[in-house]
């Protein structure tokens, strides 16, 4: 062996170095010398099962497959490109594959974009010897509501089954049987119920996984396709967004070894519908119906409502890095507050510090948990609120042996490669202190205190974002990380959350989380902003208390679902009741839009150009792949002109100005947090059960609009989930409906018996169908509960 | 002939053997007493000294293979025994497990002595009822005369047997495939390096013998070294266990030295082929190796000889076809077992075997077109050391031996359109069990 762990050899008469341990198919990728393959995959454990990538090796007597062979010094390896043998095995071994295939390329979904087909071209015999009957099977079968399945065209790569047993540890599909009569099976009755199940249909090389989404929808040639990014959540996945005739018809995950290695979630690749759907597609005024309005008229409405008036802005989760800023710095400029928000998930208990440092650039990423011999989850259910991330946790266990632990009120879906602490929703900082306080012994506290030690200061805490609503834990958290020498990451749940925390879409933090009433740091914006209210404006639930009161004049909500968002749909109404002047911008209606005053019309995702900023920080960009549908357009774009309007002068018309001038005020910045908390508060004692919901990865969310197989396949109707012990206490069974009651509301919902809860505690999911959560919450998304069975609330109400 | 003296097989003829009492009045255990008066590395030294070679058909070196395995570094380490029996023609080892079972577990126990295992196995093909009620009749005695369990035989080395039944596919013989399914996976190979040796059964390090190569082993502690590497030639030493059948006179196991000429195995050991046929056509060592012919019939039986003859001793398993045999026929039979074998892990394995199947049964009842030979030779070469194992290599065997033997064979079944010896049905006359993959098949359902 060379230095330095490096590897000398030669392919094809090129010499190439590369790391010890390269596989010698990588190494020759290195050169640029493709050698067919279908069962290889960069990110699944070498098989060696197709026999496709056979090589051949001087000195070697049999030829060796160069998807399982690592290379060694001095090595010298002919491709297809040189040697004979190689050649005639390659193409031997395609016509093999081609002999039980169905060759019904012409109606495959796989037809034109299929690697068998592409390597049968290029390395194939072109003509087949083989005269006699195929294997036969019946098809599709449909594997769940999403995923297709026809054996005929299934090489038996194993691909999907690797998938499932690597990567995402769902083990549903299996090969059953043997030689020839080989197939990928499930069991009978059993759904293919893993929310990453579409990533078996893009890796399968041929046709026999199909997306029932995808099924006869398009020829490859028939679409266009932009790169993007999933807007689905903060995970910051590359997807391929295809469309066809105008409508989206696909995503498909980009390879991106920093973020989604080549994986998306079932939601990410099947909730593509909602840019379609129920599009507003020109400015409303109202009169007093909504009617289609023009562009001008609407900003003159708003400009002689805001004109002197009490304004106050809320964002969602699903504007650009640049769509934040331009806002964020009209709500300054044009509308003279700091009254604007994002946080449209109610009480926050997370130090200022925290926000500032996740403001002023990134911090841990993906692949920090590679290198972290120890990673503590807390707050976070990774599969339902960061899929990907869930997936990376579970690769940094395989890969690097790192160990985890969950601090969560229900078992999560890493509790096979995870050590499970459970904790009662609200006393999470009670857990992480005692973790602090912990020295030796055999209780979870100490291993978790004796990882983090081993682990150096490579450890990773990862705070998930209902974190927030636990007093005091987030705080607890940074103490944690402080004195035990870990890393920390607050995560955002939302595609732009993140982005928007940098622009400055909080009422305390501007660009890269200078605070508003530092006059030194709000003098690092001036410059480029004009002057700016000093003083630090209302958060989200300030607002709305505001608008309920009367107390403003116009609500200018932008891409906010805040009946569905915010956890408190009492107070929600009310605002929206209250509010002299809506005025909603987004890509369609909604419940806000239908009361609204003024509407704007906002191009979605797909039809814009700009930048997602996921939960590590990485601003990664999105092209459009069509225009803006009707007279929509870029948000940023309505902020500039609606500024225009407002006799504001934003300094940009272009996106590219808009760039310069945002790259100079979110250059990184070094942000240090404060010792987080120590002791606090003992809880009060309450009545009845903990409820506490957040929301899980299919849901009724405005994005999954129309996902209807989506829905079929993973989704669930709401219920209330009680562990055993409070079940037989609280006469509860499986299946049977209870009363679920809070001071803010009650509802009627399914019981599920689980044991992977905590007792004393409720959950409830927070958008389901038939029930969204917030009818019981008041402003946080914990609540202390009463959970009854359905008759003995009549037997009472009678 | 007559002067040589069974060894493994010696106790065969003894009423009562296949119990303790017996086996200890034969000089059972003697061997496993001398090992374990002996080093770990010096019973290893004895095993290489004897020369002695895997008898499961690859033939390697069996000291060799526990010195890997001593040397490994991490623990535990385990002794499998391969009693997965499934190569046709092969039935040695059945009768060595049904007559004297004492004597494999005897190799086993010193096996485990030589390389530092406490627990081993014994993964028995499933269908050996008889041979498994033997084993684990000997298993129990063993264990109540202290032979296994705490202390064996009075020393102070402990030694557990495991005794698992196969459910029925030859690939589970595959060394690796085997310990996939000792582990309760599906029964494919796994990708080598790390070797068993290294990285074996549940992740230790791992000894997997044959059973006749283990029963060997008493006799070498027990008699010596030199006297085991005396026997046959220099570098296949000691006696082999051929299994005869088909045309001869008398079909079984014979025990013979290495090196014993072939024509010696089937004249003189299985009494010749009846009827005052000549041999057409034979294997040294079971379905997987290369045909010869009566032109081979002086071959020496042991490993270097046949392989320098174009064939391969496997197990030693010679199945023997007479000039009235029809070659087309055993040839689609053999790959007929192939195709059914074949695990479907790997593309020419899966694929080679049910297209020859094809070809061979369309050629043997009439179907059959002269371009068909080439294409079979062609196929056979696409599939020749490109499988994940040597399933798949040893489908290839009966297909080019066959027909660089009797092309013109081949080609007068396309004449005549169909088998030109047949008088009978044909053996492999049935519908290729795989042509019922053409009904349609719902999912899960077992396509056999």
């Amino acid at each position: 062996m060379s230095d330095n762990g490096r590897v000398t050899l030669t392919i094809d008469g090129q010499e190439v170095t590369v790391p010890a341990g390269t596989l010698v198919i990588r190494a020759a990728e290195s050169l640029g010398i493709e050698i067919p393959r279908f069962c290889e995959h960069p990110y699944l454990d070498p098989v060696g099962a197709c026999r496709q990538c056979i090589v051949e090796v001087e000195g070697q007597r049999k030829p060796i497959t160069s998807c399982t062979t690592p290379v060694e010094e001095g090595m010298v390896v002919r491709t297809q490109h040189t040697s004979e043998m190689a050649h005639k095995a390659q193409e031997g071994m395609l016509e093999l594959l081609l002999i039980n295939h169905p060759l019904d390329c012409p109606v495959c979904d796989r037809g034109g974009e299929c690697p068998l087909q592409d390597q049968a071209l290029a390395w194939g015999p072109g003509e087949s010897r083989y005269i006699d009957p195929k294997r036969v099977f019946r098809k599709p079968i449909p594997l769940s509501p999403l995923v297709l399945l026809d054996r005929e065209r299934c090489v038996l790569c194993t691909r999907c089954t690797r998938f499932c047993e690597e990567i995402s540890g769902e083990q549903f599909i299996e090969m059953f049987d043997r030689g020839a009569a080989q197939q990928v099976a499930i069991a009978p009755g059993e759904d293919f119920r893993s929310p990453f199940s579409g990533n078996t249909v893009q890796i399968c090389p041929v046709g026999a996984l199909t997306s029932e989404t995808y099924r006869f929808a398009a020829r490859p040639f028939d679409l266009k396709s932009a790169d993007s990014v999933c807007p689905h959540c903060a995970c910051g996945c590359t997807i391929r967004v295809d469309i066809r005739r105008g409508e989206v018809v696909r995503h498909q995950a980009r390879d991106n070894p920093e973020v989604n290695d080549a994986w998306l979630c079932d939601k990410g690749r099947y909730a593509f519908r909602f840019p379609d759907r129920d599009r507003v597609t020109t400015p409303l005024l109202r009169v007093p119906g909504l009617e289609p309005a023009s562009f001008a008229e609407v900003f003159g409405a708003i400009a002689e409502r805001a004109r002197g008036g009490r304004v106050a802005v809320l964002a969602g989760g699903r504007l650009t890095d640049e769509d934040a800023y331009a806002l964020s710095k009209l709500a300054r400029t044009a509308f003279r507050t700091n009254d604007v928000d994002h946080r449209l998930t109610g009480t926050q208990d997370v130090p200022l510090d925290v926000e500032r440092a996740a403001a002023a650039g990134p911090g841990v990423t993906y692949r920090d948990l590679e290198k972290a011999g120890a990673i503590v989850v807390v707050g976070l259910d990774a599969r339902e609120e960061l899929p990907i991330l869930h997936l990376r946790i579970r690769k940094a266990v395989r890969k690097t042996g790192a160990r985890v632990f969950v601090i969560h009120p229900r078992r999560t879906a890493l509790t096979d490669v995870a050590e499970h602490i459970p904790c009662r929703p609200g006393g999470e900082a009670d857990v992480l202190e005692e973790i602090v306080a912990a020295s030796g012994g055999d209780s979870a506290a100490a291993r978790v205190t004796a990882a983090l030690g081993e682990a150096g200061g490579s450890a990773v805490i990862l705070a998930g974002p209902g974190l927030a609503a636990s007093p005091g834990a987030v705080s607890m958290a940074v103490s944690m990380a402080q004195s035990l020498g870990a890393r920390f990451a607050f995560l955002s749940r939302r595609a732009g959350d993140r982005g928007a925390l940098r622009a400055g879409l909080h009422p305390g933090l501007l660009p890269g989380g200078r605070a508003v009433d530092d006059e030194s740091e709000r003098g690092e914006v001036e410059p480029l902003w004009g002057s700016i209210p000093g003083e630090p404006g209302r958060d989200a639930r300030t607002i709305l208390e505001a608008a309920a009161r009367r107390e403003l004049d116009l609500l200018y909500l932008i891409g906010a679902d805040l009946r569905g968002d915010f956890p408190d749909a009492a107070l929600a109404d009310r605002a929206l009741e209250n509010v002299p002047f809506l005025v909603v911008q987004d890509i369609s209606l909604g419940s806000e839009g239908q009361s609204a005053d003024a509407v704007l019309p906002a191009a979605a995702f797909l039809e814009k150009e700009g930048h997602f900023t996921d939960w590590e920080g990485r601003g990664q960009r999105i092209t459009p792949v069509r225009g803006p549908e009707g007279l929509s357009r870029p948000d940023w774009q309505i902020f500039q002109e609606l500024s225009e309007t407002l006799g504001a002068d934003m300094g940009f018309s272009s996106l590219e100005a808009l760039h310069t001038e945002m790259g100079n005020l979110l250059a990184p910045r070094s942000v240090s947090i404060s010792p987080g908390g120590s002791r606090r508060e003992p809880r009060p004692e309450a009545e009845g059960l903990e409820l506490f919901t957040y929301p899980l990865l299919v849901d009724e969310g405005r994005l999954s609009v129309d996902a209807d197989e989506l829905k079929a396949a993973l989704g669930t109707d709401s219920f209330v989930e009680v562990n055993p012990g409070d079940a037989t206490r609280l006469g509860l069974a499986e299946g049977n409906e209870a009363v679920v009651r809070t001071e803010a509301g009650e509802a009627r919902l399914p019981v599920r018996v689980s044991a992977g809860i905590v007792e004393g505690a409720a959950f409830v999911p927070y958008n389901q169908r038939g029930f969204r959560a917030n009818v019981l919450l008041s402003g946080t998304t914990r609540a202390m509960a009463t959970v009854e069975p359905a008759t003995a609330a009549v037997e009472a109400a009678g | 002939m007559a002067e040589f003296e069974p060894v493994l097989t010696a106790r065969w003829r003894t009423d009562g053997a296949d119990t303790i009492d017996g086996y200890l009045r034969s000089g059972g255990y003697e061997g496993l007493k001398k090992a374990l008066s002996m080093s770990p590395s010096d019973v290893i030294e004895a095993v290489k000294a004897s020369g002695l070679r895997g008898r499961g058909g690859a033939g390697f070196p069996t000291g060799l293979k526990w010195e890997f395995t001593a040397k490994a570094q991490s623990t535990p380490k385990y002794v499998v025994c391969n009693a997965d029996e499934g190569e046709p023609g092969t039935f040695k080892d059945r009768e060595l497990l049904e007559r004297d079972p004492h004597q494999l577990l005897e190799g086993v126990a010193i096996a485990s002595h030589a390389i530092g295992c406490r627990t081993a196995f014994v993964y028995l093909r499933g269908e050996f009822l008889y041979a498994g009620r033997q084993l684990e009749r000997a298993v129990a005695e063993a264990y109540d005369r202290g032979y296994l369990g705490r202390g064996i035989a009075g020393s102070d080395q402990d030694l557990d047997i495991v005794l698992h039944r196969g459910a029925g596919s030859y690939e589970c013989g595959e060394e690796t495939a085997l310990l996939e399914s000792l582990e309760g996976k599906r029964g494919q190979p796994r990708l080598r390096p790390p070797f068993p040796a290294v990285v074996g059964l549940y992740g230790a390090p791992t000894v997997i013998n044959n059973v006749e190569t283990l029963s060997a082993v008493p006799h070498i502690l027990a008699r010596g070294a030199d006297w085991f590497a005396g026997i046959g030639p220099e570098k296949s030493t000691g006696t082999k266990i051929f299994c005869v059948s088909g045309k001869v006179a008398r079909p079984g196991n014979y025990e013979a030295p290495m090196g014993t000429p072939a024509r010696v195995v089937i004249d003189e050991l299985a009494g010749g082929v009846p009827d005052g046929k000549r041999v057409k056509a034979w294997t040294p060592g079971g379905s997987s190796t290369p045909f010869l012919t009566d032109d081979h019939l002086d071959t020496p039986m042991d490993f270097e000889s046949i392989t320098a003859a174009g064939s391969l001793l496997g197990t030693g398993a010679v199945i023997v076809l007479d000039e009235s045999d029809c070659v087309v026929d055993a040839a689609l039979r053999f790959t007929q077992f192939y195709a059914h074998e074949s695990c479907g892990k790997c593309t020419p394995c899966r694929e080679g075997t049910w297209w020859l199947t094809k070809v061979l049964y369309r050629m043997e009842n009439g179907g059959g077109r002269s371009e068909d030979v080439d294409v079979m030779v062609d196929v056979g070469d696409n599939m020749l050391f490109k499988n994940f194992c040597a399933l798949g290599d040893g489908a290839v065997s009966p297909i080019h031996s066959s027909i660089k033997f009797f092309r013109g064979e081949y080609l007068e079944h396309v004449r005549v359109g169909g088998c030109p010896l047949r008088e009978r049905p044909a053996l492999g006359a049935a519908e290729p069990r795989e042509a019922g993959v053409t009904g349609v098949v719902e999912l899960g359902e077992v396509l056999r």
